[in-house]
């Protein structure tokens, strides 16, 4: 059964061909972030891969520190649309997963609601920019645009379908026997949801909430629509980082986008463990 | 003390029909096995008690009072069932102390409680790790465990021993009605396997389709089974059925006489269990004889299997007797042991 050597190495440099490429644009944003002004805007043969003098100064810009290189100053620091992005996103994951799970077990459980499951796609296939328009007029009408739960509820909205759907599977997939099991010894409907099927759930509910949390963190649509100045969130404001003077701050956006990619990351890592399915490993015969 | 009753009941699952117009009645303390084949409704009948599923038709009573919409919380009867039902995020001992901890029982009746039954089934050496962490055999008896330990009228159990091995599942079901002699509790036990059903039921209900085909105490069903569906379901090998010749003297075109049998008006089938078929290795020029297709000795007995025409019949013999493949022999009915069934599988007395 050995598979030749030649096979072996193929196999491999394949595989880091893959990595490399799906890693080389993550790679080149890191570097920029720490290159100063001359080093990023740098063209042709002055272009390297790594800074040669490594430097805050990108970072120290985005926080309302002009740097001396760069003439400009920005009106806004980085640290409301930060703020922004968390507020909205964590509260639209959280408005999401809570509604997307309640109706996800009522329907795998007692499969009422009849079409209500693709009507909640249907959610989806509408083209979004048609969607949005309205929401905004409304929006601005109940006094909602441009503060953080009037996003984080559209956020919760949006999402709530993906919520939906990935919690249905799962519902779908934990064996009936159990929740059975917990009913004949003493435990109300509500109670088993509580104390049986939510602590099972545990991993599927990290694992839907972490990919509904990237989807609301990467939005920019809504954000552009729904937020005007004091809630504008990363994306939005990330597109605005230029000056008629330099052009594109590619230093600055580098930085703000190593930043916007910690909070998946930690996230994705603080999970990791739950993402591993298993659990439900040895509760029922085989 | 409880007895369970079912009055016509039924049960549909869309156009199926699970349970069809059920009746019948589990005394106080009674062994009581449901045994028939996957789909037949056993496991209905159980959900039916349980309250996990509501009769569409009929009545459930326990104990004489009708419980049709009484919660399962609130019948107090406990259940093992066939995928055990662990709760995986629990130890085993906070599975076994669930139902005590549910029911608001005070922490200082628990403990005795839980003590009692964790040496009962014998896992107190388990009681830390987590259902992924245990054996097929320890998670059973963490599932009996979990049924046992508070007081319920009845104790229900759904084949909960189909998934161990032969020599664990034999131990298994001599401790349980060890233990049910112990407790004193109505037992209802679902199985697919005749053996277990033979070796552990005061009565057993065969079914077929939903439908209750026959009830009574093993030896009674064994001996005089109401049609031939359960008269091939019980024993094993099964029951040989023979169509009888014309003139209803002789069977097997005359390879086995019944002439010293009292043959039944109306009957058409001959049921002959195999250790009442007897083998002769004298052909005697009399009897017609039938040729010997595979001999299979277990030790203490041995099964014999013959081919007379288009009919492939089973005897069992005492000891290992020598018949060989392919050799001819005759055959009689040993005793007058045989029943008698009509054309629609009915069985027919004279």
């Amino acid at each position: 059964m050995n598979r030749s050597l030649s096979f072996e190495i193929f196999r491999y440099a394949a595989i880091l061909t893959i990595v490399a490429l799906s890693l080389v644009p993550t790679l080149w944003m890191a570097s920029m972030a720490f290159k100063p002004i001359a080093e990023w805007s740098a063209t042709g043969a002055d272009l390297t891969w790594w800074p040669k003098s490594p430097t805050l100064d990108n970072f120290r810009f985005l926080f309302g520190e002009s740097s001396s290189d760069l003439i400009v100053a920005l009106d806004r620091t980085a640290a409301r649309p930060i703020l922004a992005s968390l507020l909205s996103a964590v509260f639209g994951t959280l408005i999401a997963m809570v509604a997307g799970t309640s109706a996800a077990y009522g329907l795998s459980r007692f499969g009422s609601g009849g079409n209500l499951p693709l009507a909640l796609i249907q959610l989806r296939i509408f083209p979004p920019m048609a969607v949005m328009i309205p929401v905004m007029i409304m929006w601005a009408f109940l006094d909602l645009i441009d503060t953080w739960y009037g996003l984080a509820l559209v956020y919760g909205i949006v999402t709530m379908p993906f919520a939906f759907w990935l919690m249905k599977t799962f519902f779908d997939d934990m064996p009936r026997e159990i929740e059975d099991a917990a009913l004949v010894e003493g435990c109300s409907r509500l109670r088993v949801f509580w104390k049986i099927t939510l602590p099972m759930m545990r991993p599927a509910l990290a694992s839907s909430a972490l990919f509904v949390f990237i989807l609301n963190w990467s939005d920019y649509l809504i954000g552009l629509l729904l937020t005007t100045r004091d809630w504008v969130t990363i994306p939005v404001y990330m597109a605005s980082l230029s000056s008629s003077m330099t052009g594109q701050l590619y230093g600055a956006k580098a930085a703000l986008g190593l930043i916007a990619a910690i909070p998946p990351v930690v996230l994705g890592i603080a999970i990791q463990k739950h993402l591993v399915r298993g659990l439900t490993f040895g509760a029922l015969k085989q | 003390m409880a007895s369970i009753a079912f009055r016509n009941v039924t049960k549909r699952f869309g156009d199926t029909i699970a349970v069809n117009d059920v009746s019948f009645e589990i005394a106080d303390n009674e062994f009581f096995c449901l045994f028939g084949p996957p789909l037949s409704g056993k496991t209905t009948i159980l959900k039916l008690i349980l309250g996990l599923e509501r009769p569409d038709e009929g009545e459930v009573l326990i104990d004489g009072e009708p419980v049709n919409h009484v919660s399962p919380a609130r019948r107090n009867v406990a259940m093992v069932f066939q995928n055990l039902a662990l709760f995986p995020h629990m130890t085993a001992e906070e599975n076994v102390r669930f139902p005590l901890v549910e029911r608001k029982i005070s922490p200082d009746e628990i403990a005795p409680r839980v003590a009692d039954v964790v040496e009962k089934l014998h896992i107190g050496h388990i009681l830390h790790k987590s259902p992924a962490q245990l054996s097929g055999g320890e998670r059973q008896r963490v599932a009996i465990a979990r049924a046992l330990v508070r007081d319920p009228v009845a104790y229900l159990m759904d084949d909960p021993i189909s998934a161990l091995d032969a020599r664990l599942r034999e131990e298994t079901r001599v401790e349980l009605k060890r233990i049910q002699h112990e407790l004193g509790r109505t037992l209802v036990y679902v199985t697919h396997d005749q053996e277990e059903a033979m070796s552990v039921a005061d009565r057993i209900a065969v079914l077929e389709n939903g439908v209750i085909r026959q009830i009574g105490a093993p030896s009674d069903i064994y001996d005089n089974p109401r049609s031939a569906y359960v008269a091939g379901m019980l024993g094993a090998p099964a029951m040989n059925l023979i169509t009888l010749d014309p003139g209803r003297l002789s069977a097997l075109d005359g390879a086995l006489s019944l002439h010293a049998m009292t043959v039944p008006d109306g009957a058409s089938q001959i049921g002959i269990r195999p250790e009442d078929l007897a083998v002769d290795h004298d052909v005697d020029g009399v009897r017609k004889p039938v040729q010997v297709y595979e001999v299979e000795p277990l030790g203490g007995v041995t099964v014999v299997t013959l081919q007379a025409g288009e009919t492939s019949l089973r005897a069992m013999v005492r000891g290992q007797p020598k018949i060989e493949p392919s050799s001819q022999v005759a055959l009689a009915v040993a005793n007058g042991q045989a029943c008698f069934f009509d054309s629609e599988g009915q069985a027919v007395t004279a």
